[in-house]
């Protein structure tokens, strides 16, 4: 049995039919056609999946498809501006070393802009606390934590 | 010294930060199929029915394959030891006994267990001096009997043996003053990239072109056109981008299996993993180690003796890991000025998944008991660790445990600079100390080629073999093919992780790339500036000894004004003939060594171009619990000359705290019927933002002479920095407590114990 909703992602609505059971990853994956969010867990351990609900960064493999009906969906391919222009703090992980193999890359980036919106000017600690729900195995996370505070020391 | 003095933006960044980047398990297709694994129900089994016939009535399914459907074909890179598909029997719990491809992820789930097998189980070897022992089970029987390459020696479960020896071990141990013994065991643990593995296939008559997480392209190629009989030019693999690998995705994999089932289907069929099986299934998890250490040692902290028997787990079938016991043993010998040295080290066969290269393979296991058997001398010696290392590291001139004499190393500067970065000696509260460790790697020179071509607007394409795996190694390649060429990094495109468009090269392993491939660049660089350099002699009418090559133009030298550029020069070879360089650089000799003494060679009886690092680390320990915490890091490296200090940096930076989970978090449990028991991040811990400490680097610029390394004298980088993290931890943790930790990891829960002997 499948059920309609509307899923808000990136500012445009998607009409979809889905089973109760399917998780949101894997709906914005492939009914919505975004594989920006990345499963590399499907338990909530690595972030990899996380995504913007309202705001709040939740892991879309472990956050249920129809609840979302209707909610603002914010992923990583709705960072950057209409004109392609990068978020500060997609440039920022360039700049300072924070990408390498790239697959934990949109979550991360996603947990750094929650932090960032919620707290515009974080110290370290408050940086790495926020970002400890994303593993990432290349960088040992310290080109992350300078991109962000690079952002943060902008504002 | 660096190639790289403005901020290094890779060019495939803005793919992954926008998240429009695809990789493997990204790719969708008309008609693609979904494909899932039936493992073995037993470590250790015969199977004795297999039964389908229920899986391939369910509709939606496709394909169900099993051994009957491919090739009768042993395959392995030393020991040609296992199959696509388990035939007589099962040898651990991650063994493909068939697969299947379907509609959905759900239906090829359900016709998997739908398949009948039926077993009759076997006695289970996990432990690997168990498996040694003489009257144990055999894993393969038919050993004997198997494929391998000549120079493994093997017996029975021992599937690779090798010994080192120098001088006389026994006369330098009589003549020792102090000698200590000490036994170590390192539990396995993964490589754990967070992307796990993926695959696509798609047949087009009878050449199929395979999309796969591998690190390893040109070897997945050529595994898939051994165990399907194909020529290679029928094979094609393409590497999307990559989610990072650390070993665990070398070697060849689940390509063939895909696309088997891709014939059978007639349609395309993926393959995504989850975590679950990222843990049990592939080749490549690091392995357990037993290591016995035995070291002489004279009054003023001189050693004369060292002896060691290492026993490896190989797990059940051998991929790359028959070269790791020569490989371990010199680990074991280490870098350090020693008479009298034997290692003997052996690789056992257990039914547990099979072992092979995660960064620095051997590495960190042996060089954390090895460092920790350091200090203990140093104990019973009554002298500083940091003092008795200095009095035994290897300097130029000094012979390494084949008798290589080194030349342009900086291992005793690693040492000197990681103290004094860290503080050593400072005063610290109780519960905290800083913790030493010295580690060396080898660079592994590999044949690898490249081709850059001017496009007809100046603008140029490197071609390569090379693979991506995050580094930043094959990112950085412009950088070697813009100096030689006067040209702006940002003016290269680069075409590359595809078998069909680019030369050979092995891949994303062994911290090769800027190494060999570099090289190739390099080559096929100066290549195309030849022809440029003649093209501009005509079109100047100048002689070519007077030209030279510098900010995208060719001119005369003393005459700027007779001058051409790079765009002009393009055109007019546009019109006549074209612009296209290639490289394969030879590759640098194997440094001499004296290893008359030693068995089952495998390559590692000279370490080329060799990598010495020093770590120190400042540790606390909570008494009450046994947690420990990694304060600060300094990581000092020599690897010959650092070409993209923003790229090394990052290698340091994530190698530090993939040593550190190594030290303290990661490894698998097993259960009696040699199951993984924690094949899952809940239980299977990485290392956090929060537990990751500052961490200061420093680089020893101490270049090779040309010839003997990389480009400019550079050394491997990607592996080393993972090598000596555990050892200094724990180092760090017996000065804290008093107490030594035998067991790697170093849980709370060991530290805790060894606390309260």
């Amino acid at each position: 049995m499948r059920y309609d909703a509307t899923l808000n992602v990136n500012g445009r609505a998607y009409p979809v039919a889905i089973e109760p059971g399917r998780n949101l990853l894997s709906v914005l994956r492939s009914e919505v056609g975004l594989t920006g969010a990345k499963e590399g867990c499907d338990d909530s351990e690595c972030g990899a999946c996380m995504v913007l609900l309202d705001g709040q960064p939740v892991n879309s493999c472990s956050y249920l498809a129809l609840q979302a009906d209707g909610r603002e969906i914010v992923t990583i391919e709705g960072l950057a501006g209409a004109d392609g222009e990068l978020h500060p703090l997609q440039q920022a992980f360039l700049d300072q070393g924070g990408v390498q193999c790239g697959f934990c890359t949109p979550g991360m980036l996603i947990s750094a802009k929650a932090l960032l919106d919620r707290n515009p000017s974080p110290d370290e600690d408050e940086i790495r606390l926020a970002l400890s729900g994303n593993l990432c195995r290349c960088t040992g996370y310290s080109g992350i934590v300078r991109a962000v505070q690079a952002v943060a020391e902008q504002r | 010294m660096a190639t790289a003095e403005k901020p290094f933006i890779r060019q495939d960044g803005k793919d992954k930060v926008t998240g429009l980047g695809r990789y493997t398990a990204d790719l969708d297709m008309t008609g693609m199929l979904q494909a899932k694994f039936r493992y073995s129900d037993h470590a250790h089994a015969r199977i004795t029915r297999i039964d389908t016939s229920k899986a391939r009535a369910l509709p939606g399914v496709f394909a169900v394959i099993t051994h009957e459907d491919v090739p009768d074909v042993r395959y392995g890179p030393f020991v040609q030891d296992r199959r696509l598909f388990a035939k007589h029997k099962v040898r651990y719990e991650g063994e493909l006994v068939a697969a299947v491809a379907a509609l959905t992820d759900e239906i090829a789930q359900r016709a998997v267990e739908l398949i009948e097998v039926d077993y009759e189980p076997l006695e289970i070897v996990s432990d690997v001096e168990a498996a040694l022992q003489p009257g144990a089970p055999l894993l393969h029987e038919d050993w004997a009997s198997y494929g391998a390459s000549e120079d493994v020696v093997r017996e029975g479960n021992d599937c690779s043996r090798s010994t080192i020896l120098k001088g006389d071990p026994e006369k330098g141990m009589a003549e020792a003053d102090i000698v200590v013994k000490e036994r170590y065991v390192a539990d396995m643990s993964h490589a754990v990239p967070i992307e796990p593995h993926a695959v696509v296939a798609q047949w087009q008559g009878d050449r199929v072109t395979i999309w796969s997480s591998t690190q390893v392209p040109f070897i997945a190629r050529s595994g898939v056109a051994t165990t399907l009989e194909l020529p290679e030019a029928h094979v094609r693999i393409v590497v999307p981008h990559l989610g990072g690998g650390f070993g665990g995705k070398c070697e060849f994999h689940y390509e063939a299996q895909v696309a088997a089932l891709a014939r059978v289907a007639q349609r395309p069929v993926r393959l995504v993993f989850s975590r679950r099986e990222e843990f049990l299934a592939p080749d490549h998890r690091r392995e357990g180690q037993v290591l016995e250490l035995e070291t002489g040692v004279r009054r003023d902290g001189s050693i004369v003796a060292r002896r060691g028997r290492l026993i490896l787990d190989n797990g059940a079938y051998s991929a790359d890991a028959p070269f790791f016991p020569q490989l371990a043993a010199m680990m074991a010998a280490g870098p350090y000025k020693i008479e009298n040295v034997f290692v003997d080290a052996s690789l056992a066969y257990t039914n547990t998944t099979p072992s092979g290269s995660v960064r620095a393979p051997t590495a960190p296991q042996a060089c954390w008991a090895l460092e920790q058997h350091m200090d203990s001398v140093a104990g019973q010696l009554g002298m500083d660790p940091v003092e008795f290392r200095r009095r035994n590291i290897v300097k130029n001139g000094d012979e390494g445990p084949t008798r290589q004499v080194f030349e342009d190393i900086g291992a005793a500067e690693t040492l000197e600079r990681a103290v004094e970065l860290i503080g050593y000696g400072k005063e610290l509260p109780e519960d905290e100390a800083i913790g030493v460790a010295v580690g060396w790697w080898p660079s592994f020179g590999i044949a690898s080629g490249a081709y850059v071509k001017i496009n007809g607007d100046g603008s140029a394409t490197i071609i390569t073999g090379a693979q991506e795996c995050g580094t930043g190694a094959v990112m950085a390649l412009p950088l070697l093919a813009a100096e030689i060429l006067g040209m702006e990094p940002e003016s290269f495109s680069l075409l590359y992780q595809d078998t069909d468009a680019g030369p050979f090269d092995s891949g994303a392993s062994g911290s090769q790339t800027t190494f060999n491939n570099g090289r190739a660049v390099m080559a096929a660089a100066n290549d195309v500036r030849e022809q440029l350099l003649d093209l501009a002699a005509e079109q100047l009418e100048a002689n070519r000894d007077d030209l030279e090559l510098k900010d995208g133009a060719v001119s005369v030298k003393g005459s700027p004004t007779k001058s051409v550029t790079i765009p002009e020069l393009a055109e007019a070879a546009h019109g006549s003939t074209l612009l296209l360089g290639r490289g394969a650089d030879a590759v640098p000799e194997m440094p001499a060594s004296d290893a008359a003494g030693c068995t089952g060679r495998l390559g590692m009886e000279s370490f080329l171009a060799p990598t010495f690092i020093t770590h120190a680390v400042r540790c606390k320990v909570d008494r009450e619990t046994g947690v420990v915490r990694v304060l600060e890091v300094a990581a000092v490296h020599e690897s010959g000359r650092v070409l993209n200090p923003i790229g090394a940096n990052g290698q340091v930076e994530g190698g530090v705290v993939m040593g550190i989970g190594m030290a303290t978090l990661e490894g698998s449990l097993l259960g009696e019927d040699a199951r993984q028991l924690n094949p899952h991040l809940l239980d299977y811990k990485l290392q956090t933002a929060s537990d990751s400490p500052p961490i200061h680097i420093g680089w020893v610029d101490s270049p090779t002479k040309p010839g003997a390394g990389g480009p400019k004298g550079s050394k491997g980088i990607g592996e080393p920095p993972c090598v000596p993290t555990p050892g200094a931890i724990a180092n760090a943790i017996a000065q804290i407590t008093g107490a030594r930790v035998h067991e790697l990891p170093m849980t709370p829960a060991r530290v805790w114990e060894a606390m309260q002997r």
